[in-house]
């Protein structure tokens, strides 16, 4: 397996003879197709920040995520989403499937 | 290394998105044209009721060709969630005009889409919507057209009853 990105909690694989992606969320490795991976990216992305912080819309900072059909279910904290984020756009960029430059972020 | 992103994807995710987006505004602009057609129905222009009735129906074909296109390039479409809808107008010439404004919406987006695909070396999104730029024209067209046929018969009188009956010309 290759390494496709690796942020602080979270590691992306690919293995190129099983034709998907495995991702390592710490306690859990999630076995992925690409429209797997697509529908994660659309779930992660449409976390806005925001409204994260909103106390009216979300009481205790946490963020419920569901994954691949709802076989998986993962509760994020603020870091997490926020590392979960930075790991599905640059790893999309890895991929040659995303021409965004990535925000530059200091750590 | 073997590059199965690419192999199972066609177009770059920053196009899918917008694309996405538009399937959004194109769902949102069948929904505004059945709820203009149901305003044409209950104020008597009934021609005019089925020239949206037939709008209604083309925005959601074309919603559907973008959200084919996406499968067909391997990627995520999302089916949009349409809300805010007006059902409100003030008379027949607020509906065609809110269906220009509407339709230049409409066309900025489209628009904003080629470009993005033209700046990031998107070729099949870029070239799939070149049918969706000439059809903004004709759409564009075919609603001032009726403006100004509105504007020459006036509202005055037997006015609102003509303009109706000319509505007819412009049902495919």
């Amino acid at each position: 397996m290759n390494v496709i990105f690796q942020s602080t909690y979270y590691t992306l694989y690919q293995a190129a003879d099983q034709r998907c992606f495995y991702l390592d969320f710490g306690q859990k490795i999630v076995r992925m197709s690409l429209c797997q991976l697509l529908s994660l990216r659309h779930k992660v992305m449409n976390i806005d920040i925001e409204n994260h912080f909103d106390s009216d819309f979300n009481a205790h900072g946490f963020e419920v995520l569901m994954l691949c059909n709802k076989e998986h279910l993962f509760i994020l904290n603020t870091l997490e989403v926020l590392d979960l984020k930075k790991l599905v756009s640059h790893s999309f960029i890895s991929l040659g499937l995303s021409a965004e430059v990535p925000e530059v972020t200091f750590s | 290394m073997k590059d199965i992103a690419r192999q199972s994807m066609s177009i770059k995710v920053e196009s899918m998105d917008l694309l996405n987006g538009q399937i959004k505004m194109e769902a949102h602009a069948s929904a505004t044209y059945l709820a203009m057609a149901s305003w044409c129905e209950q104020n008597g222009f009934f021609t005019s009721a089925k020239f949206f009735f037939k709008q209604a129906e083309e925005e959601r074909e074309h919603m559907m060709k973008i959200f084919n296109f996406l499968v067909d390039t391997g990627g995520n479409p999302i089916s949009p969630e349409v809300t805010g809808i007006n059902h409100d107008y003030s008379s027949i010439v607020d509906v065609f005009e809110s269906t220009l404004e509407h339709e230049v919406k409409v066309t900025k987006s489209i628009h904003n889409i080629v470009k993005k695909a033209r700046e990031i070396g998107d070729f099949a999104t870029e070239r799939f919507l070149d049918w969706f730029v000439m059809e903004q024209v004709e759409e564009e067209n075919t609603i001032r057209d009726i403006l100004d046929m509105i504007e020459v018969t006036g509202t005055e009188g037997v006015g609102l009853q003509m303009i109706d009956n000319q509505v007819a010309n412009w049902i495919e």
